[in-house]
């Protein structure tokens, strides 16, 4: 690149095309404009007069000066002008871009490959042998960065594209750069959070040579989610400044997709390095349970959207049981216990059946009653999707028509048994541990719940696939039976500390979590296919790209679990997947901490690349040339004699 | 032809020439006056209804009348239908509605008119006569032969820019057998002021081309040329005892009709 002060040229040697100028000039002098043709009655009183100055009519100047101002301006133009190029990468010997290609480069995504192209294209020029190395832990190119043509780079730099994981560095910098030269100065071009093992590398190749740190030119902002009982999104960012709204997305109740609420984040708060602000999700439980992911509004990024799970959806979970018993003695009251287990993870409604029907929850929790006369909406309602919870007891033990039920998962026999009393033979039993392939997969089992009475199915070929759980004497304790659309569970145990201390003890409120969560999952079908045997595998559904953009899965695999807890990594992007009737969302954004360059040069974030003027000038070019046709029109293109004084 | 009709009639209604009109006793069909009868008047001239009813012996007179005939003849070569500004009417427009507006006139004084070679004839009749053989003229510069015939006045309107031997020619002849007569130049604005500048190539309707570097240059010697042609036709005129005068189609044409009537009254 030449320089001419504040002016580089990317092409110097096209000026010298501006030699050619003055020819330019003694040509256009020499060709005369048309002569206009005008119809004129008079001509007969012109014939035989010559004209009294033979002298050729020149071109006039400012059309001369336009038509060589326009080939100046393209010749300029050619010759590749830049005003104050970007800074010049020292050194001269192999060039090292190292490109963060994780989820954090995505918004500067197209900044970032054209300052690469920049510097590569500035080495091709010098003649340096150029490697690009993408930090975004996908193997296939080798331990380390190979150097050659910079044309190579230059292929490799356009088809690259930030991924939805963060960005990988090697974990050894000495293999790492094992094949490279002694001496080679990197430019790296960083997403600007910190990462793991990025100290000992920039430490190797600051040991190599110079480094030049380009930061990205704006504010680093992720968005995560924080599950739970109120589940809650969290907005980090590198450098304090406004936050952008969160919108979150969904299908309307015409099941087209569009934005559903728009949640503006609180004030932040300085955190380790970056900012966080933390917003706890306050919706409609109708409005959040159709949320499909939570964007940050104008951060294309695989970081700034969390997808929605089973975590996010809140349940609308009702609660019918015999509002006698509930009478005076809170603590003898089945409905009191679920009520505690469910109030902080769902919205509860109480009352009669024909009372919560209408209200269209998600669950019903039906506690040692009979249906009743609600018992055809009722079906109806499982059969539209519903899930129908019921819980045994004295009262259900002592209905005469139990075996004939139809909104049960399997035939009972009345009576029920008890197990420990004083006129029983066998001991309490305790609870048999859970499948690994079931819903409660996972749970542990506390070593003091004892199950003293329950209510006995008849026996019957699809009893054990209905079977949730057992007791240790493979009865069992929970069952359950698709129904239309729906399901039936039925605990076959009381809600109570009647029949069993089970209602006392934590695992009460992790099953009846799994139970409600499992509410109203789409692709039941699919469950019996991918649960397979031993540890569960997560089949990804829908995968984000490093924009952030929803894609299909194409054909990658099943994750395992193992690497489904890393969080989201080369294997398992970031995503939605379901196991079994779980659905959980790998989510690439996370807490923001800004890196330090310590030993290397950065980049000052105003230096902009320089400013290319070839375009412009090419634009006045053509404007010139326009202006060029219509002064020529002007002169001798019109037929119209112009006005004279008559 | 009605827009032509119409609107000439409105010109001719607009111009009075004034001193047409022969307002005294002569030789005419018209009643004029009754006056006494004098000394000398023969008998059979006195109306004797009227002196019945007075004392004194009337005689009846009646106007004099000098019914004459004209011809008009309006050019038609291609270069008069031109115009230099289409919110101006082409000189062959402009030439024909002077000349129908004339006729027109003429007829009011009861003279007999008729476009070119015609039988001239009196009467509110020719005048669509006229009308339709003014629209009906070929393309000539001149007059058809038989046109011009003693105690006939001949009108001829056009730009006389062509040569100008055969008009001269004809007004000799005219001169010969005493036909009065009055030549009217129509001529656009642009052809008086020659407003170009440049390269330029001009060209005649349907004709030749000339091509000049210069036109700015060639103003000067245009002019001076057309005031040559005026000059000369002016004088063939006078020496033949009949009128030259010029109109430019952005002056109002009762000027030139006017000039026209004025030339053409006895």
């Amino acid at each position: 690149m030449m320089m001419l002060g504040p002016l580089g040229f990317a092409a110097p040697w096209v000026l010298a095309a501006g030699i050619g100028l003055p020819v330019l000039w003694f040509l256009l002098r020499a060709v005369p404009p048309r002569a206009r043709e005008v119809v004129f009655p008079g001509t007969q009183l012109l014939f035989g007069l010559a004209d009294p100055t033979p002298v050729t009519q020149r071109t006039p100047w400012w059309l001369l000066a336009l038509r060589l101002g326009a080939v100046a301006a393209a010749i300029l133009a050619l010759a590749g002008p830049v005003w104050r190029p970007g800074p010049q990468i020292g050194g001269s010997g192999p060039l090292l871009v190292m490109i963060d290609a994780g989820w954090a480069a995505a918004p500067g995504w197209q900044e970032t490959q054209a300052r690469a192209a920049q510097a590569v294209e500035q080495a091709q020029a010098q003649g340096r042998p150029v490697a690009l190395w993408l930090a975004d832990g996908q193997g296939g190119r080798g331990d380390g960065p190979f150097f050659a043509e910079a044309g190579t780079a230059e292929a490799a730099l356009r088809a690259a594209a930030p991924q939805p994981w963060e960005t990988r560095y090697p974990v050894d910098p000495a293999r790492f750069l094992s094949g490279a030269p002694k001496r080679l100065d990197t430019l790296w071009l960083a997403d600007g959070a910190e990462h793991v093992h990025r100290p000992a590398l920039l430490a190797a190749l600051a040991a190599r040579g110079s480094v030049m740190v380009v930061p990205p030119s704006r504010i680093l902002r992720a968005l995560s989610l924080t599950g739970g009982a109120q589940p809650a999104l969290t907005l980090s960012a590198s450098a304090p400044g406004d936050l952008p709204a969160i919108l979150a997305m969904g299908p309307d109740p015409q099941g087209v997709p569009r934005q559903l609420a728009r949640l503006t984040p609180p004030p932040p708060t300085a955190g380790p390095g970056g900012v966080t602000a933390t917003l706890p999700i306050d919706l409609p439980p109708e409005l959040r349970n159709r949320v499909t992911r939570f964007v940050l509004e104008g951060e294309a990024s695989a970081g700034a959207v969390v997808l929605a799970d089973d975590r996010v959806r809140r349940r609308k979970v009702a609660l019918v049981g015999d509002a006698r018993a509930t009478e005076g003695q809170a603590l003898l009251s089945p409905l009191h216990y679920l009520r505690e287990a469910l109030a902080p993870s769902a919205d509860l409604v109480e009352g009669s059946l024909a009372d919560v029907l209408p209200a269209a929850p998600d669950v019903i929790a039906l506690v040692d009653a009979a249906p009743g006369a609600q018992a055809e909406a009722l079906a109806q309602w499982v059969a539209e999707g519903g899930t129908l919870i019921r819980f045994a007891g004295p009262r259900m033990a002592a209905m005469q028509d139990l075996g004939a039920d139809p909104l049960l998962p399997v035939r009972l026999r009345p009576g029920g048994r008890a197990a420990g009393g004083a006129l029983s033979w066998g001991a309490p039993r305790g609870i048999a541990p859970f499948a690994g392939d079931g819903l409660f997969a996972g749970l542990s089992i506390p070593a003091e719940v004892m199950v003293r009475a329950q209510l006995l199915p008849e026996p019957d070929p699809d009893l054990p696939a209905r079977t949730l759980a057992q007791l240790t004497d493979g009865t069992p304790l929970v069952t359950r039976a698709a129904m239309g659309e729906g399901q039936l569970v039925l605990v076959h145990s009381s809600a109570n500390a009647e029949w069993s201390n089970l209602a006392l003890t934590g695992l009460f409120i992790q099953m009846l979590d799994r139970l409600v969560q499992s509410a109203r999952v789409d692709d039941r079908a699919e469950t019996e296919a991918t649960a397979a045997a031993g540890a569960p595998h997560w089949q990804p559904q829908l995968v984000l790209d490093g924009l952030g953009r929803p894609q299909p899965p194409g054909d990658l695999a099943p994750v395992p679990a193992a690497a489904f807890a890393e969080g989201p990594s080369p294997v398992a992007p970031a995503g939605l997947y379901a196991a079994g009737e779980r659905r959980a969302a790998l989510n690439a954004g996370g807490p923001v901490t800004p890196a330090t360059w310590p030993g290397a040069v950065v980049e000052s974030s105003g230096a902009a690349p320089g400013t290319a003027l070839g375009g412009w000038l090419l634009a006045l070019a053509a404007l010139a040339l326009a202006a060029d046709a219509l002064g020529s029109a002007i002169i001798a293109g019109s037929r119209r004699p112009r006005r004279g004084a008559a | 032809m009605p827009e032509l009709l119409l609107a000439a009639e409105r010109l001719a209604a607009a111009v009075d020439p004034g001193a047409h009109g022969l307002r005294r006793a002569g030789s005419g069909d018209e009643f004029w006056q009754y006056r006494p009868a004098t000394e000398g008047d023969p008998a059979q001239a006195i109306d004797w209804r009227r002196s019945a009813r007075s004392d004194a012996a009337f005689v009846r007179e009646r106007e004099r009348q000098t019914p004459q005939a004209a011809a008009i003849w309006v050019a038609g070569g291609p270069g008069m239908d031109w115009t230099g500004d289409p919110a101006r009417p082409t000189k062959a427009d402009r030439a024909r509605l002077i000349g129908l507006a004339l006729g027109l006139i003429l007829l009011r004084g009861g003279e007999r008119v008729a476009i070119g070679a015609a039988d001239a004839r009196a009467g509110r009749m020719q005048a669509e006569t006229l009308a339709r053989d003014l629209l009906a003229a070929g393309p000539a510069d001149l007059p058809p032969p038989g046109t011009l015939r003693p105690q006939r006045r001949l009108v001829l309107i056009g730009d006389f820019l062509g040569d100008p031997a055969p008009v001269e020619r004809l007004v000799h002849e005219a001169a010969g057998i005493a036909a009065g007569g009055a030549l009217l130049q129509v001529l656009d604005p642009i052809e008086e002021a020659f407003p170009f500048s440049g390269a330029v190539r001009f060209r005649q309707p349907g004709g030749d081309a000339h091509q000049t570097r210069n036109a700015g240059a060639l103003r000067d010697r245009y002019l001076a040329r057309l005031e040559a042609r005026r000059g000369q036709l002016s004088r063939m005129a006078e020496a033949a005892g009949w009128h030259f005068g010029t109109h430019d189609t952005a002056a109002p044409p009762a000027q030139a009709l006017l000039w026209l009537a004025k030339a053409l009254a006895p």
